[in-house]
């Protein structure tokens, strides 16, 4: 079982400063900052340009805010601090950033999975959906908002 | 406002003098503070970004003050950039009336004794190497420095060179029948009499470690001393407060006895021999390594029998050939040299072996010809930085690759430089605009069999791009060769490889064809200033860590590790970054130049590490992708 933690995004669908969709720049500032704290980070995304996507931001971080990350493929044998990938992951990491409009079927291999509400209606809707699949699943959901 | 800012405003000297000066907040800076330092007798380390304009920022203050001023630069090159074209320039800006002189090496001073002895017996026989002869002949009756610089039409490499120059070994000092036309002692003469002498690093700590006698007043008896690429510093004064062995010092020892035999000398039989002895065996000792050159650690190979013994043979050799010379001293100038050379030489065969010597690096290194046997303290910080305090000088030490996170900890620490005061001036360029950072996605880790490929296609797509303009910078020539071997069959471009030519002519080359490709490692990582749409793309093969196999390096790693430190975090990393910085400050040279850096190694994404390179570097755009720096590059080169 995971504790999943929703956090909901305030009523802007840009981030500021950059042309990466809210909830993705707030899911890279979160792993970003649990890098800090030295957790190993699992962020999981729907596809390829998703991935490279959250690779490309998270590399254009400015340098306080570096994270040493990799997407599944490459970097070293046993991974990095922050993995990204759109395949299951293949080594066990405590915490899952979930980007995937899909409740992942390997979810209950983590403690801890972060996912997102966007302010944009359709991805709402299917946040929505995964908040119901998870309760289904008997995860434990709790709410905040992004800030 | 000051005497300094008054030069470098907006109507100031600076601008009347040149077009198009515009002043700039980062220099005035570094200028003031340098002047501060000059008076408070302090020392400044600054890193000045490239374009900041910090030759310009030390010589105002430096012309407008009453102080003797040593400037001591990264090479002779630099060295004679400054001389005969920044110091004028602003000496003629200034009105300033301070006398001025450059001051190099032994070694780039016509011998006027040695030409005439080689003349008499002459061991030159080739043809081009007699040619070579002619041309100096000529000159020497004409120049007035005898810099052999001036020799523009001889190559680097000439063979007549050792024969037309005296080496510390072999020159007689003030007992020279040449004394008085002696070219060095001249350009010494004119530098302790000038306000403000140019020198490089190597002579500097030449001059302090005092191996060349009758030399050391300079250093001391200036009041104000500026480091420019500073960066080199730690390793340089490591070199010089170290010693040196090599069985070439030995062959010219044999040669020169056997000049004086043959000459002055015939009497002596013994001579002759113990001139064949030392020839004989400084060339068995080079056969007991294998034919490649090699590097390595002395302490572990000194175990090996052979090696022990060959050195025991040369010490017999060497007591041999001074027993033989005591007998004829002071019967020449010539001969007595000589013996002071095998005294030196015994010494330093003792030193450079005897391993109960704590805190220093034995380390060997062959070449095709010879070997040398070193010793290197792993710190200077005991002999460098009371230098400074005991004399009361101020010194700047600038660069533009000195910090690494916006600290200088891994540089003072090593010189043992405290207190000090220190800037950080970041360049005038817009690198966020004029500068992209690639590190391609899911290339192979640099260990990987695979990275070569990898290196390979993104070289190519990277060429094609921009239409040749590349730099291809490596950490092994073997990577080099690989990449230019296979290179050269999948495209059109010149390919200009390092070790074709020299490293000037290569340049010349590269700037003037339309597309070529620059393949090169080391040498090529610093003090390569090519401007505009010459060069738009650098590619790095990987971070540049010092081999591990490098002897010196080594030693200070031990030595971290038995003061209970992390050897990586605190001598490889800054290292490194200050490597990296310096091949990646070929790329953006003016304010109007454009180019992406490609750095094939993904350690730089994916290690905890990579976030002091990334602190360290320009502030690029950072991309991952290829084919956004490929657009980029493309872009540029419309």
């Amino acid at each position: 079982m995971s504790q999943i933690l929703f956090y909901l995004l305030p009523e802007t669908d840009k981030a500021p400063a950059t042309t990466v969709p809210a909830h993705i720049d707030f899911a890279c500032r979160l792993a970003a900052k649990l890098y800090r704290q030295k957790s190993k980070i699992f962020i999981y995304t729907d596809n390829q340009q998703d991935a490279e996507l959250v690779d490309e931001h998270l590399w254009q971080f400015e340098p306080e805010s570096f994270v040493a990350h990799n997407l599944q493929g490459e970097g070293p044998k046993f991974g990095t601090p922050v993995e990204i990938g759109f395949k299951p992951p293949t080594s066990g990491r405590p915490i899952l950033i979930n980007l995937s409009q899909n409740m992942p079927d390997f979810i209950r291999r983590f403690n801890q999975t972060f996912d997102f509400v966007p302010a944009d209606e359709t991805l709402k809707q299917q946040a929505r959906e995964r908040y119901k699949q998870y309760r289904a699943a008997g995860h434990q959901l709790s709410t905040e908002p992004a800030a | 406002m000051n005497k300094v800012e008054k030069v470098f405003c907006k109507d100031g000297l600076l601008s009347q003098a040149i077009d198009g000066y515009q002043p700039r907040d980062a220099q005035i800076e570094l200028a003031n503070s340098f002047w501060q330092a000059m008076n408070d007798k302090a020392l400044l380390i600054a890193e000045a970004g490239t374009g900041t304009g910090k030759t310009f920022a030390y010589l105002v203050p430096a012309l407008l003050s009453d102080k003797k001023v040593i400037i001591s630069t990264g090479t002779k090159a630099l060295q004679e950039q400054l001389y005969h074209r920044d110091l004028p320039l602003v000496k003629k800006t200034l009105s300033a009336f301070r006398k001025t002189a450059l001051l190099k090496g032994r070694a780039n001073y016509l011998c006027p004794y040695r030409l005439d002895l080689n003349r008499q017996v002459s061991e030159v026989k080739d043809k081009k190497a007699l040619n070579d002869f002619t041309k100096v002949s000529k000159w020497a009756n004409q120049t007035e420095s005898g810099d052999i610089a001036e020799l523009t039409d001889l190559e680097e490499d000439s063979p007549v060179f050792p024969l037309i120059t005296s080496t510390i070994d072999n020159c007689l000092g003030k007992d020279c029948p040449r004394y008085e036309d002696c070219y060095l002692v001249k350009a010494r003469k004119k530098a302790i009499a000038a306000d403000i002498v140019v020198v490089n690093h190597h002579l500097y700590f030449a001059d302090l470690a005092v191996k060349d006698t009758g030399f050391g007043e300079i250093v001391p008896d200036s009041d104000v001393v500026v480091f420019d690429e500073a960066h080199q510093l730690p390793d340089i004064a490591c070199e010089y407060f170290g010693e040196r062995f090599t069985t070439r010092q030995m062959l010219e020892l044999a040669k020169d006895i056997e000049l004086e035999y043959r000459t002055e000398l015939k009497d002596v039989k013994q001579l002759g021999k113990a001139a064949e002895k030392l020839n004989r065996l400084s060339k068995e000792f080079r056969l007991l390594f294998p034919i490649d050159p090699e590097k390595g650690n002395w302490r572990v190979k000194s175990q090996e029998a052979t090696f022990n013994d060959g050195v025991n043979e040369l010490l017999e050799t060497l007591s041999f050939c001074y027993e033989v010379i005591k007998q004829c001293v002071s019967r020449t100038k010539g001969i007595d040299s000589c013996f002071e050379r095998i005294c030196h030489l015994q010494a330093v065969l003792k030193s450079v072996t005897d391993l109960s010597k704590v805190d220093v690096s034995l380390w060997y290194e062959s070449t095709h010809r010879h070997v040398s046997l070193n010793l290197t303290p792993l710190t200077v910080a005991d002999k460098f930085a009371p230098i400074r305090t005991e004399k009361q000088q101020s010194w700047l030490m600038t660069s533009a690759t000195l910090s690494v996170d916006g600290g200088f900890e891994h540089f003072t620490e090593l010189l043992g430089l405290t207190p000090h005061n220190t800037l950080v001036l970041g360049s005038p360029f817009c690198y966020e605009k004029q500068a992209m950072l690639c590190v391609p996605r899911m290339i192979p880790e640099p260990n990987d069999r695979e990275a070569l490929n990898a290196i390979l296609d993104i070289s190519q797509q990277l060429i094609k791009a921009s239409g040749g303009n590349c730099f291809l910078l490596f950490t092994s020539h073997r990577m080099m060769n690989l990449v230019a071997n296979m290179l050269e069959r999948r495209i059109d471009n010149t390919l200009l490889v390092q070790g074709q030519r020299g490293k000037r002519e290569l340049l010349k080359q590269f700037m003037a064809e339309e597309s070529a490709v620059l393949l090169a490692t080391g040498a090529f990582w610093e003090g390569v200033d090519v401007r505009g749409d010459a060069l738009k793309c650098v590619l790095i093969d990987k971070l540049p860590f010092a081999a591990p196999d490098d002897p010196v390096t080594q030693a200070r790693i031990d030595n971290c590790k038995r003061n209970g430190q992390d050897p990586f975090s605190k001598i490889q990393i800054p290292q490194a970054v200050i490597t990296l910085k310096q091949g990646a400050g070929r790329l953006i040279r003016d304010v109007n130049d454009n180019g992406v850096l490609v750095i094939c190694d993904p350690r730089l994404v994916t290690r905890g590490y990579g976030e002091s390179f990334i602190k360290s570097l320009p502030n690029m755009r950072r991309t991952r992708s290829l084919n956004t720096a490929i657009n980029f590059l493309q872009e540029i080169s419309e």
